[in-house]
Parts: C-alpha cells; structure tokens; sequence
C-alpha cells in the first residue's frame, strides 16, 4: 500500500518537474525576448537606434567579465536552488545579495536536503516569494518616489543602505562558520591573506567566490573522507 | 531635461511597467504550483507557510536597498528603465558598472543626464540586457540535463558501495554548506583586505565601516540563535537573518559617524 502510494507520488513528482522545465524554458525565452526588444521598442518611441559598434566595444570591456561570471553563477548556483528555483532566480537576478541567502535561509529553517523533492519545492517557494517581494516594494517606491526620496537618500541614512551586504553576510556566516569552524577558519585566512597581498584582487570579489568556494569544498571532501575511513575502520 | 521626462513618459513605463508584471506572474505560477506539489508530496502545509513568511521577512531590507539602486540611476536613464532592471533579471552591483561603461563607449563620458541622448540611452539600455543575459541562456539550453545530472548520485552511490568505493552519498549537503562558506569568506575576507589594503598594500586606509556592521549582524544573529533554542521560539526563524540586517543596518547610522 505504502510502497503505491511512493510509486505514485514519484511519478507525480517526474511530472511536476518535466513541466517546471518547459515552462522554465518558456518563460525564460519569453523574458529574454522582453528584455532584449524593449530597447529597440523604447528607441522606436523616442526615435533613435542603438550604436552597435559602440556596444559591442563595452562589451568586450565589460560584457566578458559577466559571461564569465554568469557561467560560474550558473554552475555553482542551480544545484543550490534546484530547476523551478533555478529558472525564477536567473529571471529575477539579484542573485548573490537576495537569492542564494534567502533560498539557503529557507533550506535550513526546514531542514531540508539538497536533492531531494522537498529541496526544490521550498526553493522555489522562496525564490518566487521574495522575488514577489522585491518587485512590490519597488513598485511601491516607484510610486511613492517623490515623497520617499527626500527620506530613502538622507546623509543620515546612507552608511545604513550602503552596508546592506555586510549585514546579510554577517548574519549568514554566525550561521554557516558554526557548521564547520576549521574549514570556515582556513578559507577565511587564506582569502584575507590573498586581498591583502594582491589588493586589485578586491575589485572583483564576486569572481573570487570561485577559488574560495572550492577551497571550502576540497576541505571539507578531505574531512567527509577522513571520516568515512574512520567509520569504515571502527 | 527633455529628454529626461521622455524618459520618465507613459510610454516607457508601460513598456517596462508590463514586463515587470509578466515577471511578477512567472513568479506567481511557479510559487502555487510548488505549493500543490509539496502538498502533494506530504510537506508538512505549515513547513512551507514558515518558508513563505521567513522569505517575505529576509527580502525586504535587501529590497529596500534595491530601490536605492532605482533611485540611484533614475536621475540619468530615468525611472523606469533601472525598475525593470533591478525587478527583473538585474543586479545592484551590476548596473552601474555595465551602464558606465556603456556610456564611455558612447561618447557621452559617463552616466549622466547632461550628456545623455536617445541613441545614448537605446546602447546603454541594450547592453545592460545583453551582458547579464548568459546565466539565463545557459538554464534554458541546458539547465535539465544538468539538474538531473545532479540528482543522479544515488545511482552512482549505489554502485560504488557494489564495486566497494568510496560513497559520496551525504556530500552533496556538506558542499552546500562549503560553498556557501567561501562565498560568505569571499566577502567577509574583502572587508579586512580592504582595511589593510584598500588604498596599496599595508596602507591600513580603509573603512572599518563594512566590517563593524558584518561583525554586528553576525553577533546579533548568534542572540537570535541562542534565543531560537529556547521552547515555543521557532518562530524566530523567520525573522532572525532579517532581524540581524536591521540591528546592523541601524548600528551602521551610529557608526558611520565616529569610524
């Protein structure tokens, strides 16, 4: 009985996935067309077209910085969010300062296992609902823009929306330093170290999750093996 | 400023206004659909109502700082142009630079309305779309072999205890959590790099700023974890990351006056 009961509800689940993916696919093409129309759309309504050449020179200055990056993105960050997480969080952007962190935050509130079923539904939960969030407040703000700018850009305020990474950071590493001090400590020395030593490193520290993040993972692959070897022994 | 106020027209914002709601109902079909397939699958209803309520908490100070970024951009490209980017598939960090270095290959200097001219803003705005576009073509064209890739590792387990290798199975959790190390060390790491030798290296004249505020949160966060442990306080998962922003947030206010 149970084991139909499994059956069924795997198969649901192969379905329920399939679909994520078209749609996934679908909608994702269908914003890229959006995005990539509405500046030849807005250049019809105010009668201009865009300087190609132009173009393609900043992007060769800056534009292969970020296929770069969008690809290390890409790799490291769908096994986090799964496939529904995945499509939404490269749709709505804001990755590394919103996503990721509000995806893991919600992973761990529930205690749920990368992989699993559970994983990708509360990952896409999360991921639409705070982008739900992102796109309410900014429709707010847009609205209230000429009443709320005075307040949004006081001196006062700026040090406060000026440090909202190191906040959210902050938070996260009491989180996830506790889960493995040693590791958190090595990584964390080794990368001081190297922005000390090689300072124009700190221009693209976005780029330099990649060497962290596979230090932190080699690390601990060396601790799980040590302790599957201990377990085997005993 | 006549170009500004084109910029800022009925016709722009509804151009932007409607991709931005075709992307608020992306998220709207992928957010019911989850929640019938966790009920489908026995998630426990009240689980994912915490996900949704701890989602909505952490969103909304990192949002806050998002419109600073539409307001930030709106006196040069209009209001908006940076609204769509930022509630869509744009990034704070990203915009400004892509958009300034738009601008320079324009001819107009820099980013700013002075110099702005429609052909100027049309390139500016097309390539903003252009370089971030990457992360999305690559989930489209391959993003389903990949995601089942990832979730065939309980075959490859199985197989290895056969042929008595090492099991992998269980790792895919610890490397979550060291991934999500080193990008937090990546940051952490630059505001001490940064102090050292922000201005050349051994300078020692960098803000203590950032690093104060990371400090802060991270202890407020610890209060909120050591509370968290207390009976009938789960609750305070879904308001403890955001919680700790805004103590930090408010302690950077103080701070930034004296550091």
């Amino acid at each position: 009985m149970n084991e139909e009961k499994d059956l069924k509800q795997t198969e649901a689940y192969q379905k329920y996935l399939n679909t994520t993916h078209r749609l996934g696919r679908v909608f994702t093409i269908a914003v890229l067309i959006c995005l990539l129309g509405a500046p030849f759309l807005m250049g019809a309504y105010l009668s201009a077209s865009p300087n190609l050449p132009a173009a393609a020179k900043a992007f060769l200055g800056v534009g292969l910085v970020y296929l770069i990056s969008c690809i290390v993105e890409y790799l490291i960050y769908l096994p986090m969010l799964g496939a529904g997480g995945s499509y939404l969080a490269f749709i709505t952007g804001n990755l590394i300062n919103m996503k990721i962190p509000c995806a893991m935050n919600a992973r761990d509130i529930v205690g749920v296992k990368s992989g699993t079923p559970e994983n990708e539904i509360i990952s896409t939960l999360s991921i639409a609902t705070s982008s739900l969030v992102t796109i309410l407040i900014l429709a707010a703000g847009v609205v209230l823009m000429i009443p709320l700018q005075p307040f949004l850009q006081s001196e006062a305020l700026q040090p406060a929306f000026a440090n909202v990474v190191p906040a959210l950071f902050g938070a996260m590493a009491c989180k996830y330093y506790r889960s493995d001090r040693k590791v958190a400590l090595i990584v964390l020395t080794f990368m001081i170290l190297l922005y000390t030593f090689l300072p124009s490193l700190l221009g693209s520290v976005s780029m330099m999750v990649i060497p962290s993040g596979a230090l932190a993972i080699g690390l601990s692959y060396l601790s799980f093996r040590k302790k599957q070897k201990e377990a085997a022994d005993a | 400023m006549e170009l500004l106020s084109r910029l800022n027209s009925p016709v722009i914002y509804l151009i932007c206004g409607g991709i931005i709601a075709f992307v608020a109902v992306i998220c709207v079909i992928f957010a019911v659909r989850a929640y019938k397939a966790g009920k489908a699958l026995g998630i426990d209803v009240s689980k994912m109502k915490r996900v949704i309520t701890a989602s909505v908490t952490f969103a909304v100070l990192p949002s806050i700082g998002i419109l600073l970024g539409v307001i930030a951009l709106s006196g040069s490209l209009g209001t908006p142009w940076p609204w769509l980017r930022l509630s869509g598939i744009g990034a704070l960090h990203y915009e400004t630079q892509v958009a300034e270095a738009a601008a320079e290959a324009v001819g107009i200097g820099g980013l700013s309305i002075a110099g702005m001219t429609p052909e100027a803003f049309v390139t500016i705005a097309l390539l903003m779309s252009f370089c971030i576009m990457w992360g999305m073509i690559f989930v489209t064209v391959n993003g389903k072999a990949y995601s089942n890739k990832l979730t065939a590792p309980k075959n490859d387990s199985q197989k290895a205890k056969k042929k008595g290798k090492l099991n992998l199975s269980g790792f895919g959790d610890i490397a979550m959590t060291a991934m999500f190390i080193g990008l937090v060390s990546a940051y952490i790491a630059s505001y001490i790099g940064s102090i050292v030798s922000g201005d050349g290296r051994f300078t020692f004249t960098g803000s203590l700023l950032p690093l104060a505020v990371a400090i802060i949160s991270a202890a407020t966060m610890g209060v909120f974890m050591r509370l968290r442990k207390m009976k009938g306080a789960e609750w305070l998962d879904s308001f403890s990351v955001a919680g700790s922003m805004l103590v930090a947030m408010i302690s950077a206010i103080f701070l930034g006056k004296i550091l």
